[in-house]
């Protein structure tokens, strides 16, 4: 019974998905001078291991001062931070080498880390993330076996209760966790998970599997993936969902962390709001089509030459919160919608059984309330409406070859 | 009037303009509902975009009656509790007490003898019924929290023309329906469409009730909806 009492309590006192951009002069005022003393303590500290100067590392890439400020008052923009705030975020991003990282790969593709090291250009976002330090990392260190894990036992002790612990992949807990194993000692990815979370400031899970299961997750999950929120307690918890997460909120997360030294508001699945407040569709370039009822009916069609909306194709940007309708992906090069196909909803949970199937939702196989078969939420309601047809047919047709007799006898009824 | 039969007003006028309200809401409410779920009718492609708002129209039409039907569904509500003209108030009948417990089976085993039985008084409202339209009512409710959840977001700086508290008072009231309906916003979604059928099958048990009861009790109840009235059999005549 107390169990129920705490789950009512939690349901009403979850954090609400509003979005409040302004918040008047007092409060910037006073988180400015915040933001403030604190850089000025970082700066005075020594960059951890990472000795590379992001100016200098700006410069060899080509970059030039005036790009660099684009970039971070863009940046500034995304957090939801006035325009006052803008030298104090690229002082934020020259400090990125002050925030020790330990980066888990657990149960994935490695998306997340290609989406973090991709250089195509490579662009500011990817810049700055070279920039932390990141002392340790899987599948990018040279070390191997015991010298890896030796090396992450040291960046554990060395940055006690510092570093930020960055989780990419779920967690396999069927068969007592043994679907996923790591190191010489062959420890479990959910122990491996729960002893690198001890020390950390706090987590941050990266992409769709390592917040909500994602892939790995979906029906029947063999492994019985869950994400980290589902495994880790106690600690500030961060999930930047999408698969894979924009690299430009994994920064916006750091920056956000260097520059007030506290976790970015959160919605009530913990993604920031500042990336996660709005849904795809309202900040969609196709919107406009959506209203006017213009939709590709099918692939190739005119509707598709034309840019028309993918709602009919499947797109679930109305039920989808993210931001790479305005942030887009490769420092805005392009978006899924933008190459013309639907948003499978990848920064939701679930997404895969719920939102991945590529056709509107009233069209989706989804398992029907009785479980097991799956049917369309249309084929389960008709399926109803028929039942309660064949059920009235049986009373009516009943109820005529009986006749109107009334055990209320009085010669009135026929 | 049949001999021997005495008139029992049953609905007032402000009640049957609230059913009927509710008729045409929902009718509109499931067209509309249908074409934001799938557009299943296509545009002209050579009329210009802002000639055509098909999408926007039906959304507009879609949340005009949701209001509606929400407005009423409060002042039915509040009249359960409140209402004169009954002389005992609706939700009294909704109460777990012996008698309407029983009362609850009498007319459920009236339905499933096929008048066989008849043991209750059919003047007013009875049990069966009270509980069936309670039923609808939590239905509608769970339509108006869901429904409104999908809404607000769109108001998603947090402003309306009505001022930002509207969307404030949304997402007061409905951001509970996500973790209850299963964790995202497209589970919101699926249980909105899921109760619309829970809706339709409701009310084609309703009509089908309403009608035979009108053939088989020879009471008239068809007419309560319209004329307000049905007639009894006068016990002191």
């Amino acid at each position: 019974m107390s169990d129920r009492i705490e789950g009512v309590k939690k349901l009403f006192t979850s954090k609400s998905s509003r979005v409040d951009t302004n918040r008047g002069d007092t409060y910037y005022k006073e988180l400015f001078a915040r933001c403030q003393a604190r850089l000025d303590e970082l700066k005075a500290e020594q960059p951890v291991n990472n000795r590379v100067d992001i100016s200098e590392m700006l410069e060899t890439q080509g970059v030039d001062r005036r790009d660099f400020m684009k970039w971070v008052s863009a940046t500034t923009a995304m957090l939801m931070l006035p325009s006052s705030f803008t030298p104090l975020v690229a002082d934020a991003a020259m400090l990125m080498n002050r925030a020790p990282v330990i980066w888990l790969e657990l149960q994935d593709c490695a998306g997340n880390s290609e989406a973090l090291l991709r250089s195509d250009g490579p662009k500011i976002d990817e810049i700055v993330l070279d920039i932390i330090s990141l002392e340790f990392h899987e599948t990018l260190q040279a070390a191997s076996g015991h010298q890896a894990e030796k090396q992450m036992d040291e960046a554990m002790e060395h940055f006690f209760g510092k570093y930020l612990l960055f989780v990419e992949g779920a967690i396999p807990m069927a068969m007592g966790g043994h679907y996923g194993t790591i190191g010489a000692s062959g420890e479990t990815f959910h122990d491996h998970l729960l002893r690198a979370a001890e020390g950390a400031a706090a987590v941050v899970a990266v992409g769709s599997c390592a917040t909500f299961g994602g892939i790995p997750a979906a029906s029947p999950n063999p492994t019985g993936a869950v994400g980290v929120m589902d495994v880790v307690k106690g600690k500030p918890l961060i999930n930047i969902p999408a698969c894979p997460a924009n690299p430009a909120n994994m920064v916006g997360v750091i920056l956000h962390y260097i520059l007030t030294g506290q976790v970015p508001e959160l919605d009530s699945l913990l993604r920031p709001k500042f990336a996660f407040g709005y849904r795809i569709h309202d900040n969609c370039e196709r919107r406009a089509h959506f209203d006017a009822g213009e939709y590709v009916e099918e692939w190739g069609d005119v509707g598709a030459k034309n840019n028309f909306c993918l709602y009919k194709m499947g797109c679930k940007g109305p039920m989808t919160f993210n931001n790479c309708s305005i942030v887009r992906y490769n420092e805005g090069v392009n978006w899924p919608i933008g190459v013309g196909r639907g948003c499978i909803g990848c920064s939701e949970p679930d997404f895969w059984d719920k939102y991945a199937y590529e056709r509107p939702m009233a069209d989706a196989k989804i398992k029907a309330p009785t479980g097991g078969v799956e049917k369309t939420v249309d084929e389960f309601g008709l399926g109803l409406l028929t039942a309660a047809g064949i059920g009235i047919g049986i009373h009516a047709a009943a109820s005529l070859a009986a006749g109107k007799k009334s055990d209320d006898e009085s010669g009135e009824s026929k | 009037m049949r001999p021997g039969y005495k008139k029992v007003e049953r609905m007032n006028g402000t009640m049957r303009t609230i059913h009927w309200v509710n008729v045409t809401s929902m009718i509109v409410a499931i067209a509309t509902g249908l074409y934001i779920a799938h557009p299943y009718y296509q545009t002209f492609m050579a009329d210009g975009a802002v000639d055509k708002y098909v999408m926007a129209w039906n959304r507009w039409g879609h949340f005009i009656v949701a209001i509606i039907f929400d407005v009423t569904s409060i002042i039915v509500f509040y009249l359960s509790f409140a209402t004169r003209f009954l002389e005992k108030k609706p939700y009294e009948k909704d109460l777990p007490s012996g008698g309407n417990i029983r009362e609850f089976f009498e007319v459920f085993l009236n339905l499933v003898t096929l008048n066989r039985r008849k043991k209750f008084d059919s003047s007013y409202l009875d049990s069966f019924n009270a509980v069936y339209f309670t039923i609808f009512h939590l239905l509608l409710a769970w339509m108006l929290l869901t429904g409104l959840q999908l809404y607000v977001h769109g108001l998603g700086a947090g402003v309306s023309s009505i001022g930002s508290w509207w969307p404030w008072m949304l997402h007061f009231i409905t951001d509970w329906t996500i973790p209850v309906s299963g964790g995202s916003l497209m589970d919101v979604r699926i249980s909105h469409h899921y109760t619309m059928w829970w809706l339709i099958v409701w009310v084609v048990f309703h009509i089908y009730y309403q009608v035979w009861r009108t053939i088989y009790w020879n009471e008239g109840d068809i007419s309560i909806v319209i004329g307000g009235s049905k007639y009894v059999k006068d016990e002191e005549s």
